[in-house]
């Protein structure tokens, strides 16, 4: 029987990371066709959405079917739990992805701009955190999952900084409020996506060492433990976003 | 506050020159019940019956270290083993009722430690035969014979026996293994209500039974505890790798 759930989690965990790198391909697409104005490569972002919504449905199903057949425990039950929760986290980096695409024709002409405000840049490092996130499931490696939560916060001070060149960018020009509100939308899927990465590496951490720290109480108890230097260096989802408002994720 | 009813310490026995328990420790708690888990031969089962002192009806075998319950040695020169029985109760594997009624099966155990009185005994069988939820379904059929229950209700029957003198333990080896699946939850609900007024220790091969009964686990190999922990604990994120292997099936 146990080597029966042994193959079935094996292709848990397979195709999780074929929908992972896949995920990340996206994102790539993504910024490349917003930075690099490429709009055939943003077609394609789109066209492969569907692909990794069918991803997320068959893992759900494939979690339904060990969970009833195999009544799994401990690590293989933590597999399953994790799992469930990547899957929602990269279904959403997905549907991020094709917004990001979205925003291409309303930002085209205005990549300059996009470099002044370090938009650019912080696209770079988010690209970085998914592709370790990625890794560190992969590796089963807590160590780099801890790495990921700590280059959020370098997100986030980006994210506040970048969010008050926009609304500086649009009081000095009022012709750039169109394309201004549209780098908000992207400064906050970009923001979105770190938010996911973060969420995915506190699942690896839970998988490994079977500690929950998806909340401040819990990640401050962790960190005091396993990595005491970073406790000033994390804050929770409203200490990130003070003073700006709330846009919507997609 | 939680206190322990039995406590074993470095307990060895052999059978012959067979050691098949070795230098086990552990405190059992009160009104709690506590599962005994890990593959055949690993000692779980005469680990159980240590506790009221069963394995003394087998030849050969030797003892040695403490178990005491409620802080005295059950294993003293003066301990009476008739009367030690009567408070650690025991289940079986299988079914044995006696080949008498159902309501002789009850009254056994009363009438040898005095009890002839037929109102009282009657008060004893009704009462117990409801704390193990058989009254409803034998009620009618008191002096019906005890074989012609079905399994589940004849493992009930032995339960409401064991209780029937009043038990502070109860010890079940493997109460359902024989049973359906509906049987089987019935023994684990009737098993989950006794923990009220029982310690209850149950050795069992289903992991999810287990699970689902016990708030404590001891896992056993080659005569010795591997693990002792909560029940929670030892099904989420064991401590040791061996108990890690043997709950999420890879060996056993």
């Amino acid at each position: 029987m146990y080597a029966y759930l042994e193959a079935e989690l094996d292709k848990l965990k397979t195709r999780l990371i074929k929908m992972g790198t896949l995920v990340e391909e996206q994102i790539e697409f993504a910024i490349k066709t917003i930075f690099e104005e490429n709009l055939e490569l943003g077609k394609i972002v789109i066209d492969r959405d569907d692909k990794i919504d069918k991803f997320d449905i068959k893992i759900d199903k494939l979690c339904q079917k060990i969970f009833a057949i195999g009544q799994p425990v401990a690590t293989d039950l933590r597999l399953l739990m994790s799992s469930l929760s990547i899957n929602k986290d990269l279904e959403r980096m997905g549907d991020i992805a094709v917004s990001i695409v979205e925003r291409a024709e309303h930002l085209a002409g205005h990549t300059d701009l996009l470099k002044k405000i370090r938009l650019e840049e912080m696209s770079q490092k988010v690209l970085v955190m998914i592709n370790k996130t990625i890794n560190s499931f992969i590796n089963n490696d807590p160590d780099l999952a801890l790495e990921i939560i700590k280059s959020d916060a370098v997100i986030d001070e980006m994210d506040r900084e970048i969010f008050n060149m926009i609304i500086n960018e649009m009081i000095e020009n009022p012709s750039l409020i169109k394309p201004g509100a549209h780098t908000l939308l992207l400064l906050r899927y970009l923001e979105r996506l770190a938010d996911h990465s973060t969420n995915i590496s506190e699942e690896v951490i839970f998988l490994v060492n079977a500690n929950i720290i998806k909340h401040r109480k819990k990640l401050d108890e962790y960190l005091q433990k396993h990595a005491p230097e970073l406790l000033s260096g994390t804050q929770t989802d409203s200490e990130k976003t003070e003073g700006q408002p709330n846009l919507p994720d997609t | 506050m939680k206190f322990s009813k039995i406590t074993v310490h470095n307990l060895n026995l052999f059978y012959g020159k067979k050691q098949a328990l070795i230098d086990n420790t552990m405190d059992l708690e009160a009104n709690k019940i506590t599962a005994l888990i890990g593959p055949s031969g690993c000692g779980k089962s005469t680990f159980l019956r240590t506790l009221n002192r069963m394995n003394d009806l087998i030849n050969n075998v030797k003892i040695s270290g403490t178990v005491k319950i409620d802080d005295v040695d059950i294993y003293g020169k003066n301990v009476d083993v008739v009367e030690l029985r009567k408070r650690v109760g025991m289940i079986f594997q299988k079914s044995n009722p006696f080949p008498k009624s159902v309501y002789e099966n009850v009254a056994y155990g009363p009438r040898i430690h005095g009890i002839n009185n037929k109102g009282k005994l009657d008060e004893i069988i009704e009462l117990t035969l409801k704390k193990s939820a058989l009254w409803n379904e034998v009620k009618d059929r008191l002096n019906d014979s005890a074989l012609g229950l079905s399994g589940g209700q004849q493992q009930r029957l032995c339960i409401a026996r064991a209780l029937a003198v009043n038990p502070e333990i109860l010890l079940m080896d493997e109460p359902a293994s024989a049973l359906d699946p509906i049987s089987t939850e019935k023994i684990e609900e009737l098993i989950f209500e006794l923990k009220n007024n029982l310690t209850i220790v149950i050795v069992t091969h289903n992991l999810q039974q287990a699970a689902r009964v016990s708030d404590k686990c001891a896992f056993f190999m080659l005569g010795k505890i591997v693990e002792y922990t909560n029940t929670r604990k030892m099904f989420t994120n064991p401590d040791n790798e061996k108990t890690l292997n043997y709950v999420t099936g890879k060996f056993g």
